[in-house]
């Protein structure tokens, strides 16, 4: 079980078409962060998809100037709870 | 409001991302990251990679790690994480951990034929020391009435830059103080020898001047065989957003092929291997030709001296090159003037530099011109391209001399900065000392003040240590091969896939049935596969360790978690195989006729429990100032706080009044568990940033415009000129390529780690042959195709890319070596820097054909 924080780097007048797109993506939400170009994106494995895809496609996503990893869990007590 | 723990963790991993953005978040999600996570204890811990020293947090639950994260306090990485850092812990948890000792047996015996069977540690150390004590006994017999700088030694050790600061010093202790073996090297000298080398000669001392916050103060960065995008990315990132905001920042690259880092370049510069040594010459007569350096700084603070020219290519002695060579292996420096300076490098002129480099004139002119110009602070950086170089001791100081004569360096933003590969090759291999050559704190063995200090220290008879330098990385191999070193011990690294020459220098040595060898690791590594002894080794969070990066910072962590089944740290086995060796049995005589006191001890109780290390106590448990508490198994076993009494002794050769060599004080044990790392030299608890220079450095009494380069008894550094001189080889007709091995961003190094992580392997699963579009269609080679790579040494099979992330040019190819199915250094040439003795892992000449 993987979930997975990152910031994505966009330049802000096109951070909502961004992230429309990143949403298309598997296991992905985001919090925040349109205004500042910087979005906070996290990735969770869902049963199609494992986090280490997604994370790859996000760099070839449109509009996708950088992304940065920031927070990582890999516990494996989250199905338990 | 009940939250599920997948969306509480979630929240939390969202609120972390965001504060290191600096992105406000709403009221909802941080309200429910901030109810805390009652079942996960978080610490800080440096990365177990690259020489960066990225800090991370660690989450554990269950004696698992469960959670990481950049680390938000971390002056080096500021919360961010690398690709590899993000994956971090998974690589403790890889399904093939080794959890047992493995010895090769037959019918219940060892036997080096046999096949490797699970064996108590108890035998495992019987066999072994029975090994070891063959050889040492021959050894007796064979110095017998030798004076101490004649001793030759049939054991070795081949450590790491990756140990802890405290296993290579116990490492450093058993081989030299107990064993009176120099023959201890570490795979650093692979790594970055030639720097230190060029280090102790230009400045007498090792280590950078400036740090990393040169990458903030600079005006320009020039890249120097360093591929920073993908080998230091969060420094790399540091310089983009420097690059990015300030106005009229640029920056340099160059390379022998074009890599990541030319996305950002300003001035792109691939050269002809070899000819950064022409380069840099051009640069200096250049700067001498227009005048532009800085006369005042040159008069006051700087030698211009020259070194031997012809000096081989540290082949075997009957190798033809060597035979060849007049001044094989000498490096002594003759002092010269500036007017002859001058006249060496004026030969270097932009025509001569344009034709041997291949490189545009504008590129070049306008790369020396931003060194000539008094206003631009540059950092130079470099990583193997520089050091993995047969000249790569000459190549480092002639960037040296162009700083030099500038004036540009021990001040914000003007850096000349030897980046390192690995977490601990300062720390622990250059600090501590653990070559062939090195006492701890940049003493040497072959100065008998230096070794009567060191036997002072560690409470040994005057005259134990051995006053002869030892085999080398690259020499081990060949004495083992030879039969002359019959006994090694190889820990936390994989030299059998990183080494040079495999098939010819290496492999053979480790079979011969005259040798015992031993590899100490987490999992099956080519290596360990070699050896007929395996020992199970904990790995970084599973002990207390202590690494130091490459900009002198020194940083701690706690045991986090207990080590599988019995694998045990390299400390503990360090510690324990001392126990096997009686005084009398590794010493003559004479020698423990000295100290009749330690007739019947163990180098155990000798080295350690000698009211030094085993000063500390231990409560049987680590509390950090949160209350949190952690397990300690070494200080468990061994009764006392082992890392502390180390760390402490070891003190005693950096920080203590009546040092030898003064500029390496570090901070008091406890105070490095406390802070995210100091810089050394520590002193009254003050780290230093810049070295040299007044107002930075303790070491200097006046301003910033004080400059003492007090390595050096005269306070000057050397300019030291070299002409260029080719590579050991160059293509031909039959072999017409070059052929450069490194590495890439999601493995590290020799892949022991990283590919066993599924998200690191799935990203780059094999590696592959970079080449040239044209290279390729000549051969008939498509993409993806397989093509056959043949060098004199061997040969082996790999896809095409031609389109990937690294683009050679026309008549040079590179692979990755992380990738242990293809073990692309059996074809490398074991040619070294006669001076520093690392090998060129960049220069090798190849055919490519289709398969």
């Amino acid at each position: 079980m993987n979930i997975c924080s990152l910031v994505v780097q966009t330049r802000p007048d096109r951070a909502q078409a961004v992230e429309q797109r990143l949403l298309a993506l598997p296991g992905v939400e985001i919090h925040g962060g349109r205004a500042e170009g910087k979005l906070i994106v996290t990735v969770e494995d869902t049963g199609r998809s494992e986090v280490a895809d997604t994370l790859a496609s996000i760099k070839g996503v449109e509009g996708v100037i950088n992304t940065v990893l920031i927070y990582h869990y890999g516990g494996d007590d989250l199905e338990a709870v | 409001m009940k939250i599920t723990r997948r969306e509480f963790i979630k929240s939390q991993a969202a609120v972390v991302a965001a504060a290191t953005a600096g992105v406000t978040l709403p009221v909802s999600i941080t309200a429910v990251a901030a109810e805390g996570d009652e079942g996960v204890r978080w610490d800080k811990a440096p990365c177990r990679f690259c020489g960066t020293g990225c800090s991370v947090l660690v989450g554990v639950k269950d004696d698992k790690v469960v959670a990481s994260q950049g680390d938000p306090d971390a002056p080096v990485n500021r919360g961010l994480n690398c690709i590899k850092g993000y994956f971090l812990p998974k690589i403790m948890y890889g399904k093939d951990r080794l959890i047992q000792p493995l010895l090769r047996k037959k019918n219940g015996r060892f036997a080096k034929d046999g096949d490797f069977e699970p064996v108590s540690w108890d035998e495992a150390f019987d066999v072994m020391a029975a090994k070891w004590k063959e050889a040492i006994a021959k050894d007796l017999k064979d110095n017998a009435g030798k004076p101490v700088d004649q001793l030759t030694s049939r054991v070795a050790m081949f450590g790491s830059g990756q140990w802890a600061v405290w296993e290579g010093y116990a490492a450093s202790k058993l081989m030299k103080g107990g064993l009176r073996s120099n023959n201890l090297d570490p795979n650093a000298r692979h790594c970055m020898a030639s720097a230190v080398v060029a280090f102790i000669r230009a400045f007498g001392i090792d280590e950078p001047m400036g740090c990393y916050d040169d990458l903030e103060h600079a005006d320009a960065f020039v890249l120097w065989g360093a591929n920073m995008a993908e080998m230091h990315p969060i420094l790399w990132s540091r310089l983009t957003d420097t690059r990015l905001t300030k106005p009229g920042c640029e920056v340099h690259v160059l390379s022998t092929f074009e890599n990541r880092c030319f996305e950002l370049a300003d001035n792109p510069i691939v050269f002809t291997p070899h000819t950064d040594l022409v380069i840099l010459n051009y640069i200096a007569n250049h700067i001498i030709r227009n005048k532009a350096y800085n006369q005042a700084f040159i008069d006051r603070h700087v030698n211009f001296t020259k070194t031997p020219t012809d000096i081989g290519y540290g082949l075997r002695p009957e190798h033809p090159l060597e035979r060849k060579a007049a001044n094989a292996g000498k490096g002594k420096l003759t002092k010269i003037g500036f007017e002859e300076y001058a006249e060496s490098v004026a030969p270097y002129t932009l025509d001569k530099a344009h034709e041997m480099s291949g490189v545009p004139k504008e590129r070049l002119e306008r790369l020396a011109k931003l060194y000539a110009d008094p206003n631009k602070k540059i950092a130079s950086y470099w990583t193997m391209g520089f050091n993995q170089h047969t000249r790569g001791v000459w190549v480092n100081g002639l960037l040296y001399n162009v700083h030099l004569l500038m004036g540009k360096l021990s001040e914000p933003g003007n850096s000349p900065f030897s980046l390192t590969g690995q977490p601990s090759a300062c720390g622990t291999a250059r600090e501590v000392g653990t070559f062939v050559h090195r006492l701890p704190a940049d003493l040497v063995v072959k100065k008998p003040e230096h070794r009567a200090f060191s036997e002072r220290v560690w409470q040994l008879p005057a005259g134990t240590i051995n006053g002869k330098v030892g085999y080398h990385a690259v020499l081990m191999q060949r004495m083992l091969k030879d039969g002359k070193l019959n006994c090694y011990w190889q820990l936390c690294n994989n030299n059998m896939q990183a080494g040079p020459n495999i098939n010819e220098e290496m492999y053979p040595g480790w079979r011969n049935p005259d040798n015992f060898i031993t590899v100490s690791d987490p999992y099956p590594t080519v290596s360990a596969q070699a050896a007929d002894l395996v020992l199970p080794t904990a790995m970084w969070v599973e002990k207390e360790g202590a690494y130091g990066n490459a900009e002198r910072r020194t940083q701690f962590w706690r045991e986090q978690v207990a080590a599988p089944g019995e694998a045990k740290s390299d400390l503990w086995q360090i510690m324990e195989f001392a126990k096997r060796f009686k005084a009398e049995e590794v010493w003559p005589q004479e020698l423990v006729d000295k100290k009749p006191e330690y007739r019947g001890k163990t180098l155990y109780d000798i080295l350690f429990a000698n009211g030094t290390v085993d000063k500390f106590p231990y409560a049987g448990k680590i509390l950090d100032d949160r209350g949190n508490a952690y397990q300690n198994h070494e200080s468990a076993h061994f009764g006392y706080y082992v890392q502390k009494g180390l760390f402490e002794e070891y003190r005693r050769f950096n920080s203590a009044p009546d040092i030898p060599k003064k500029g390496h004080e570090m901070a008091p044990f406890d105070t490095y568990h406390k802070v995210r790392g100091q810089r050394w030299p520590v002193i009254d608890g003050k780290e230093t940033l810049w070295r040299f220079r007044g107002g930075y450095d303790p070491h200097v009494a006046g301003d910033q415009t004080t400059v003492d380069f007090y390595g050096n008894p005269d306070g000057r550094a050397n300019i030291i000129f070299a002409p260029y001189e080719p590579p050991a080889e160059s293509p031909d007709q039959e072999y017409d390529l070059w052929l450069c091995t490194g590495r890439v961003l999601e493995h590290w190094h020799s892949g022991s780690m990283t590919r066993r992580v599924p998200e690191l392997y799935r990203a780059v699963p094999d590696a592959v042959l970079f080449m040239h579009k044209k290279d390729a269609r000549k051969r008939k080679l498509r993409d993806g195709q397989l093509a056959k790579i043949t060098t004199p040494r061997g040969e082996l099979t790999a896809r095409v890319e031609t389109r990937g992330r690294n683009r050679p040019p026309e008549g040079l190819v590179f692979i990755p070596w992380f990738d242990a199915s293809r073990l692309v250094n059996k074809l490398i040439l074991d040619a070294t820097d006669p001076l520093s003795k690392q090998t060129d892992y960049k220069k090798n000449i190849c055919k490519v054909v289709k398969v």
